[in-house]
């Protein structure tokens, strides 16, 4: 753990120290324990960066932020990333939607054990996570664990599914009815770079900006429906949710109906087009 | 002091439900919220910090302000009045602290809010003091305490066998009549106000930081959501909007509402035009804390955080307030 840590300062000071990047996006200390996220500009701050089985953020969603240039005229940033299996996954959407260019982007991945939230316990994706090694990434850190992969058995999901249909209705009213639309869900959300949110429009055309019922059902809903093929699993929208509502559940139901049938999966190779694109293919497999 | 047995609290509590509006913790699917309740039954008793401030229900988070009523070129508003008595019961002393800090804008300056102004006059509020500081609270840095009668209308503290009752305004007096109170010797011990210690730097001092490379480093942490003004017993910020809710031939019927709006998000400060007056994630941040020790103190009096805590446990990518406050204090000391 130490030695990852180590290995991403050293990673980050040399591509500062070349100028081969302008800012390293990775994690540091917190005061109140656990890590954050960190921005690094200067080879002299590399030292703040550390690795940690509490670095649970998705630090791709920050490369929206890196999409432009500091002052006009400008080239955008070249940036640099650390990311787990899972975050890397992103980068992949990312590049297949045009979102970053691969060539001002340097991925540092590491391997991953898994993990833990406050209490210490491995988060639910953790768990089932098959992939311990990044699918893309530029500078390698650390090497895959040997761990023992708990199945998919998706117990929670199937529980749900399980449900009269009443009852599943009601089961999703209750969740969302605790919803405070502070949209951190969605703001933490690689996926969710849309200029002008449809939910949040100024003239409410879909959804008032009232914070009640349908409103926050439908934003719920319509986020995971624009997410269906694109959503990596990176769960980072029901770790940041204040209510705890369960959005997993939702996320992993669109990304099961996706795979069983178009054989897709978002962010698994380098080469993905988005699954809009491949469906339109001709002669496409899927 | 005046002493209350809990089930003499109960049942006070069960007849209070029949007769107003009756709001107080409960949990929420493991989320200690502040709810209405039927009766006393799920009222919590022992608790921390209720996740969300209880702001909602003094100035809620969506307020229907007015229905319209448009037939041909006729058109009608009625005004929405909330009518029946409401009392929130088992309020941190931030949440009153809370209130009084939103009251300095809203009820203290011309020209008045209506529409909290009857929120306020229509509820009575009944605190349940912390036994100790909890996770990230900082109250009594900034003026209050985990046991302070400030701002309540009764508060009650835990002694053996019941609560202590203090009654600290002529409303809370008047909402006593069916609980059964007894008198007992001596006073009920003080709570722990064993928190941390936050410095509070002057408004000039903040200003001599506007151009801090600090608000860089934290704002870009930032995901511009809205969780930390949400959750905050102060922020008072809203919009305004009209939403239609049914259309018929000849009768359109609107509502006029108000709605909570933060300063963190994006799009915040556009205007007409599109043009974004606080485009960069640093410096919405920076404002957020500037409202609290610098702005908002110098324009309405209080200052805009009273130290509960909740922004700093809720934000997911660790903005701590305390933090930024003793980066200030350090940084204006040279």
């Amino acid at each position: 753990m130490n030695d990852i840590g180590q290995k991403i300062r050293e990673t980050a000071r040399q591509l500062l120290q070349e100028g081969q990047v302008d800012c390293v996006i990775g994690y540091e200390a917190s005061p109140r324990g656990g890590v954050r996220p960190a921005f690094i500009y200067d080879a002299g701050e590399a030292e703040r960066l550390v690795w940690s089985t509490r670095a649970v953020h998705n630090l791709a969603t920050y490369l929206h932020d890196k999409k432009k240039p500091a002052r006009r005229g400008e080239a955008p940033p070249r940036v640099a990333v650390v990311v787990k299996p899972c975050d890397s996954r992103t980068i992949n959407v990312l590049l297949a939607e045009g979102q970053i260019e691969r060539e001002r982007t340097t991925v540092i991945g590491v391997t991953c054990d898994g993990m833990v939230d406050e209490s210490g316990a491995p988060l639910p994706r953790c768990v089932h996570c098959a992939e311990r090694t990044p699918v893309v990434y530029d500078v390698l850190i650390g090497s895959p664990p040997d761990v023992d992969v708990a199945a998919d058995d998706d117990a929670d999901l199937a529980h749900v599914e399980a449900l009269p249909p009443t009852e599943r209705l009601a089961f999703w009213l209750h969740e969302f009815d605790r919803c405070i639309r502070c949209y951190a869900c969605r703001q933490v959300c690689p996926g969710c770079y849309c200029t002008t949110c449809m939910f949040e429009r100024d003239d409410g055309l879909w959804v008032d900006a009232g914070v009640e019922m349908p409103g926050k059902y439908i934003f719920h809903l319509g986020r995971a429906l624009h997410l269906a093929g694109r959503c990596v699993g990176c769960d980072e929208c029901e770790r940041v949710c204040p209510m705890g509502l369960p959005l997993r559940l939702l996320n992993r139901r669109l990304a099961r109906e996706v795979e069983t049938l178009y054989g897709y999966r978002a962010g698994r190779e380098e080469t993905l087009a988005p699954l809009l694109f491949e469906l339109g293919e001709e002669g496409s497999p899927i | 002091m005046k002493f209350v047995t809990q089930d003499a609290l109960r049942v006070w509590l069960d007849q209070l439900a029949q007769e107003v509006d009756l709001v107080a913790p409960r949990d929420v699917e493991g989320h200690v919220l502040y709810r209405p309740v039927a009766s006393s039954a799920g009222v919590l008793f022992e608790y921390q910090r209720p996740e969300m401030s209880a702001k909602d229900y003094l100035f809620p988070a969506t307020e229907v302000l007015l229905q319209i009523e448009q037939r041909g070129k006729e058109m009608t508003l009625e005004e929405i009045v909330p009518e029946r008595k409401q009392v929130l019961f088992g309020l941190r002393p931030c949440d009153a602290h809370g209130a009084a800090v939103i009251d300095a804008l809203f009820l203290q300056q011309e020209p008045v809010d209506a529409a909290y102004r009857r929120q306020r006059e229509r509820t009575t509020m009944v605190g349940l003091a912390c036994p100790r500081m909890w996770e990230g609270c900082f109250c009594t840095s900034v003026g209050g305490a985990p046991d302070a009668a400030d701002h309540l209308d009764l508060l009650l503290r835990e002694v053996d066998g019941g609560y202590a009752v203090q009654v600290v305004t002529e409303k809370g007096a008047a909402l006593l009549a069916g609980l059964e109170l007894q008198e007992k010797k001596g006073e009920p011990p003080p709570s722990q106000a064993d928190g941390e210690i936050v410095p509070v730097a002057p408004p000039q001092a903040w200003r001599t930081l506007f151009e801090d490379e600090m608000w860089q480093r934290h704002g870009e942490r930032c995901l511009s959501c809205r969780i930390c003004t949400y959750v905050c017993p102060a922020c008072r910020c809203f919009d305004v909007v009209d939403r239609v809710t049914s259309v018929q031939p000849g009768l359109t019927c609107s509502e006029r509402i108000r709605v909570w709006d933060a300063c963190t998000s994006t799009n915040y400060r556009r205007a007409a035009g599109g043009h974004n007056s606080r485009p960069t994630k640093p410096g919405r941040i920076r404002n957020r804390f500037f409202c609290k020790f610098c702005y908002y103190p110098e324009d309405f009096g209080p200052l805009g955080c009273v130290g509960c805590g909740r922004c700093i446990v809720s934000c997911p990518v660790d903005i701590d307030i305390t933090e930024v406050m003793r980066g200030v204090a350090e940084r204006s000391d040279g």
